[in-house]
């Protein structure tokens, strides 16, 4: 194997990896402070986001909320949650909307109005850094790196 | 077909899409006033630009069974080209409307706009679903979703299992009940209605419309698998328009016996499916297996399915895929021409499928196909202007934009 095809295959290589870079960042799923959930599965949440079963252990109706494709944090939930791409997601929703079943989470501009959203719901439950979590929420799942 | 023929065809096809653009507009334009006080209007939109060849011109490739004609060895648009547009409504949280207009290639060949669904949908709770009105049919799995090419991975659902399947929506009701098993989710789902569609025939239509349909199915989803077991049939109301050809062909009293041992109407088709998709980064895996039973004897019983497999490397997803349908001819032909009759509803072949889908822009992907159709000669069930020298073989090469908005 020549040099040039390595440094191709170690730049595919790279391709490859870079959504797993992306994923350690510190995102965080959060629930409205009194929605009495304090911690969830990796399940669970798919469970409530790709809209297979929306409701908490405790019978709370789950309220989820969504970013806009152009906001970075959105291709990145996705990627450390499912490990899926924004088009597999969109391509999952349009099955969904399409056949008549059902309407994907709201969306959303920016991660402070997510936190307006899981706040003002009481099954409010949306994905943010770590960092703008306050005490409106409760963190009940990290993505660990 | 001649090249003034395409013509025309093309020019209904632009038609019908600029008619369905201009109304897109002007639902674009309206809502948006209401749309400042109350966002519980959307309108959505699907759409595929598509042109598809086979290798020879001994038989014309098709879709499914709601098309009347199909490709040969030049491009042809009909066979994939459709266009979509959904409005909802969110009456109230528990309450939406939803209703779909389509404009594809169709019975009638024209591409004259459909309403495809119209219903209220009612979801009292996490745990219950009510549809009525006009609803898309699940009588397989993924079938209430054959014409959004956006949402799948191929060019088209494979047709060695969906050709079968030229229904799209009953005039009905279903019900649908969601229940957590640990982490897993199991749903089942029951459904009643009547046809509202027409199939065609060599040169008529074959009414299906009244034809009573029902069914359900049984999901388990756990993490990346979903598992599916379904049933369905159809009551037949209408007889197949062939009593002229028997006429034509048999003398009176032969004809009347044939007519009575190839009726269709009042009879029952079955469908049982199983199917298990694997969904989980960047692979997919899909296995669906199908068998038919037919009540008529003019329709031949048959199994079919397929596998499909996709990879995704950055924007550009390879996939594999194998298909086939297998029916069984009637011992039982009574004369030569009811024999020749019977045999047009014969399959027996299968399909490598090779392609790969490339999402260039957000919400838009080209894909590029080529299918290898390996059959028997006597294989004609889902072919139109099939011709003598027809080999059972042939390969179809397709190109496809999809996009939603």
């Amino acid at each position: 194997m020549n040099s040039q095809r390595l440094r191709l295959l170690f730049f595919f290589a790279c391709l490859l990896l870079l959504p797993a870079h992306e994923a350690l960042a510190e995102l965080v799923v959060v629930v409205n402070a009194r929605s009495g959930v304090a911690v969830m599965t990796r399940n669970e949440i798919i469970n409530i986001f790709f809209g297979r079963y929306r409701q908490f252990f405790n019978g709370v109706e789950a309220q989820p909320v969504d970013l806009v494709d152009s906001h970075a944090d959105r291709a990145r939930f996705y990627s450390a949650l499912v490990g899926k791409d924004l088009s597999d997601v969109n391509a999952y929703w349009s099955r969904q909307v399409f056949s008549g079943r059902m309407q994907p989470p709201p969306r959303v501009a920016n991660p402070d109005e997510v936190m307006k959203w899981v706040s003002a719901h009481p099954g409010g439950i949306g994905f943010v850094d770590l960092a703008k979590a306050d005490a409106r929420v409760r963190v009940v799942y990290e993505f660990k790196p | 077909m001649t090249r003034q023929r395409a013509d025309i065809l093309l020019r209904q096809a632009a038609g019908s899409f600029f008619a369905i653009a201009i109304l897109l507009v002007q639902l674009l334009i309206a809502p948006q006033v209401a749309a400042n006080e109350e966002s519980a209007f959307s309108l959505h939109g699907f759409g595929t630009l598509g042109v598809a060849r086979t290798t020879g011109n001994q038989a014309e490739f098709v879709r499914d069974l709601s098309q009347p004609r199909g490709a040969t060895n030049h491009w042809d648009a009909r066979v994939d080209s459709v266009l979509g547009l959904q409005a909802n409504w969110q009456l109230t949280p528990q309450l939406e409307a939803v209703i779909q207009a389509t404009s594809r290639y169709r019975y009638d060949r024209t591409f004259t706009p459909e309403i495809s669904w119209a219903f209220l949908k009612y979801d009292p709770n996490p745990q219950l679903s009510l549809r009525a009105g006009r609803l898309g049919t699940e009588f397989f799995m993924l079938a209430d979703s054959r014409l959004v090419g956006y949402s799948y991975l191929p060019v088209r659902p494979p047709g060695d299992f969906f050709w079968y399947l030229p229904f799209y929506a009953i005039d009905g009701a279903d019900l649908a009940v969601t229940v957590p098993v640990g982490e897993d989710v199991l749903r089942g789902k029951v459904y009643y209605g009547v046809s509202d569609a027409n199939i065609p025939l060599a040169d008529k239509q074959w009414k299906i419309d009244g034809s009573a349909m029902a069914g359900g199915y049984l999901d388990y989803q756990a993490g990346a698998w979903l598992f599916r077991l379904s049933y369905a049939n159809i009551r037949f109301s209408h007889e197949m328009p062939i009593d002229d050809v028997l006429a034509a062909y048999l003398p009176p009293a032969q004809a009347a016996q044939a007519s009575q041992y190839l009726t269709t109407a009042n009879t029952r088709s079955h469908y049982y499916s199983l199917g298990a998709i694997y969904d989980s980064g960047p692979w997919l895996f899909q296995l669906m297996l199908n068998k038919i039973k037919q009540g008529s004897n003019i329709f031949q019983s048959s199994e079919g399915g397929y596998v499909l497999a996709g990879y995704r490397i950055a924007q550009v997803t390879p996939y594999l895929g194998y298909s086939w349908i297998h029916s069984d001819s009637r011992g039982n032909t009574l004369n030569p021409v009811v024999a020749s009759i019977m045999a047009d509803s014969h399959a027996d072949q299968n399909t490598t499928i090779l392609g790969a889908r490339w999402d260039f822009a957000h919400n838009m992907a080209i894909k590029a196909q080529w299918d290898a159709i390996r059959g028997e000669p006597a294989s004609i069930f889902p072919y139109r202007q099939e011709r003598a020298a027809w080999t059972g073989k042939t390969d179809v090469f397709s190109v496809t934009m999809d996009f939603v908005f």
